[in-house]
């Protein structure tokens, strides 16, 4: 899948990144995108880190650890955030039409291609579902914590 | 690119953009794990506050009295006469946006709401309505906007989304706090019964027996004898933990959940250690058995009553001073509100350290000393034998609480203690500690469970910081001194940053106190095994 240059795959990244920004609120959008510093703005910076990588990983080896440590960490933020499953994948879809407007690629690639974002969807999916899962887990775990001394004491009084 | 190629994407359209129309006009979609759950009428009966009744903010009614309006607007001119602050906050805020990027709520859920401006400007638009005269003639062109039933549930919705802690503030070049432009709407909201249960339960049961969970004083020392039996195990040796022992030279009050909860126990475990070491003349009270006051979180007059048990039992027993534990508001409560609240503590006398002789001339109004202050006076005068190796299973990074950092300026004590009992220590980025720590997520009422999504979107900011360090430095304990910070902090970080656990100051102490008589030690107080380094010594 050779024959993209850097500069076409930055400017894919920068339009999925937009629309990625997009499913956010109108007025916090601009912040989202602009504020660099990492521990100013975790969100923002979480997507403009990893949807370049998922970028490079799309027309490169599809590397399992790489796409899952980006997935990993766009499912994360957006698993707790307002969104249904639905409206928390729905954005890797969008990469098919930049694909489609931003390469010149023939038929069949951009068909390789898009089965590719296809991959990347179902995997965000389970991913999205894992953490909804650990979101109970954790709850579950915190209620434990919080009389676990007094638990412990009656059981061995017990 | 071909005509018949299909378009999967649309079959997946959503449209991104919020619905058209004014921001104020938005009524707010309370979602399951976004919110906390209404307090039951049993709290409010117990407490004696308006309106007990059973509902929940999904139920369409909210069960407000016919007056409700009437009530909220005469609450908001009192309190606009009685707190200067207020009036001061609602007038002069000039919209520059300093604070919009500050709050942690904000960073991890992209809402504008909750920027503190607009989180603000939800109960700034109704004053100007009702207490401006631009508002009264000219209405939203002014920014002013009708109380209705809708703007009461966005209140409850968006100032139980603010943990009151003060970080805006510090951004804010007028020193607008917006954590009391909260604390007044959660006033206004329980003059009309709209409270939560995680906060009004809590209360209830410190009004009725002392403390959170309501333990009664057989189960308080129960809990503490428990403690020092542990303690025996782990250390060999037996300390004394006297409760309500009249004519001590201190009393020592903590947050309720050093003597329940895990991982508070062990800073508990550390306390107690500490002070059998260098012999301290003190006590605990079974009613004064918890420093936490939620009554910050509803009203002033519920602070104060809260409050007031820990100079009543000073007086009571007939002690010197007051030594407080690791706890986050229940600092701000005693730094900021006690001495005006229930002082002056005239029967009390200034704080001395009967080790070191050291004044704790910070403490003379209040006569409450904070036992991270204390204990790294101790270390200062070379009072304690630390093997600062038996942390070496731990890479430590410190989390600034925000009431003691924010509140009362608690900054180089912990990290100067920090350094002395643990070899690996490293600090988060400069603008996540100190006085621009970032919130947990869950304090001011906010930490129960039901509200977990919230939580985690609002813990994000500091597990973020937290992860750098843990892959930068390796990591694998964040000390802190706030009992909701030990409550809640593992459940961001087992989501954000796992592999990070959370400790306390004292537990790092009481790890590294070389105790007299004591048996060679192969856990730390956790009774999880101790490192290579901590093993040499004993070797």
């Amino acid at each position: 899948m050779a024959g993209i240059s850097p500069a076409r795959k930055h400017a894919m990244a920068e339009r999925w990144l937009a629309l990625a920004v997009q499913t956010y609120p109108v007025p916090s959008r601009r912040f989202l995108v602009d504020q660099r510093d990492p521990f100013r703005n975790p969100a923002g910076q979480a997507l403009r880190k990893r949807i370049p990588e998922l970028v490079e990983e799309l027309f490169g080896e599809m590397d399992a650890g790489k796409v899952g440590a980006a997935l990993e960490d766009l499912m994360r933020l957006r698993a707790v955030q307002r969104f249904s499953a639905r409206e928390a994948v729905g954005f890797l879809f969008g990469l098919k039409t930049i694909l489609r407007e931003e390469s010149a690629a023939d038929w069949e690639t951009l068909a390789r291609w898009e089965e590719r974002v296809d991959e990347l969807a179902l995997a965000a999916f389970d991913l999205f579902m894992r953490f909804r899962e650990q979101i109970y887990q954790i709850q579950a775990d915190e209620a434990r914590r919080r009389v676990a001394q007094l638990e412990r004491m009656y059981s061995r009084e017990g | 690119m071909p005509e018949t190629a299909t378009r999967p994407e649309e079959l997946v359209r959503i449209s991104y953009d919020p619905p058209p129309g004014d921001w104020r006009g938005s009524p707010v979609e309370f979602r399951k794990g976004t919110f906390c759950h209404a307090a039951g009428a049993k709290s409010v009966r117990y407490l004696e506050l308006p309106n007990p009744r059973d509902w929940q903010p999904t139920d369409q009614d909210w069960k407000l009295p016919p007056n409700w309006k009437e009530i909220i607007l005469a609450g908001m001119k009192e309190r606009l006469e009685r707190f200067r602050s207020f009036r001061l906050f609602m007038d002069i805020c000039v919209r520059c946006g300093a604070c919009a990027d500050k709050c942690h709520f904000y960073l991890g859920s992209a809402d504008p709401k909750n920027m503190p401006v607009l989180r603000a400007e939800l109960i700034r638009s109704v004053y100007r309505r009702y207490f401006t005269t631009a508002g009264k003639v000219f209405r939203s062109l002014a920014g002013a906007r009708d109380l209705t039933e809708d703007v009461l549930k966005e209140w409850f919705y968006y100032f139980y989304q603010c943990t009151e802690c003060r970080r805006c503030s510090v951004f804010c070049p007028f020193g607008i706090d917006t954590a009391e432009i909260t604390m007044m709407v959660r006033e206004l909201l329980n003059l009309v019964g709209v409270n939560t249960n995680w906060v009004l339960e809590p209360a209830a049961n410190c009004y009725r027996t002392g403390n959170h969970l309501g333990i009664q004083p057989h189960g308080f020392k129960d809990s503490i004898d428990f403690a020092v039996d542990d303690l025996e195990d782990l250390t060999g040796v037996r300390v004394e933990a006297p409760i309500n022992r009249k004519g001590a030279e201190i009393l020592f009050v903590v947050p309720s959940a050093d003597y329940f909860a895990t991982p508070h126990y062990y800073t508990l475990l550390g306390y107690l250690a500490l002070f059998h070491e260098i012999g301290l003349d003190y006590t605990f009270s079974a009613y004064a058995s918890e420093g936490g006051n939620f009554g910050l979180f509803s009203s002033h007059e519920m602070m104060k009553r809260l409050n007031a048990k820990i100079y009543a039992e000073a007086k009571r027993l007939g002690v010197k001073w007051v030594l407080g534990g690791e706890c986050g508001h229940m600092w701000r409560v005693i730094h900021q509100y006690m001495d005006t609240l229930n002082g002056p503590a005239d029967f009390l006398e200034e704080p001395v350290s009967p080790v070191t002789g050291t004044r704790f001339e910070n403490a003379r109004s209040t006569k409450m000393v904070h036992i991270c202050e204390f204990t790294a006076d101790l270390i200062h005068a070379h009072k304690l034998k630390l093997d600062s190796r038996r942390n070496d299973h731990w890479t430590v990074t410190y989390h600034d609480s925000c009431n003691p950092a924010r509140a009362m300026g608690l900054l180089e004590e912990p990290r100067y203690i920090l350094r002395r009992v643990a070899n690996r220590f490293h600090e988060m980025p400069e603008n996540t500690i100190r006085e621009q720590t970032f919130c947990c997520g869950s304090g001011a009422g906010l930490g129960s469970d039901e509200n977990i999504e919230m939580r985690l979107r609002g813990g994000l900011p500091r597990a973020n910081a937290v992860k750098y360090v843990r892959d930068k430095y390796g990591v694998n304990l964040l000390t802190c001194i706030c009992a909701i910070d030990k409550a809640t902090l593992p459940t961001a970080l087992a989501y954000w940053a796992p592999g990070v656990e959370v400790g306390g100051v004292h537990e790092l102490v009481g790890n590294a106190l070389v105790m007299k008589g004591e048996k060679e030690r192969t856990t730390d107080l956790r009774g999880q095994p101790l490192g290579q380094g901590a093993e040499a010594i004993h070797a």
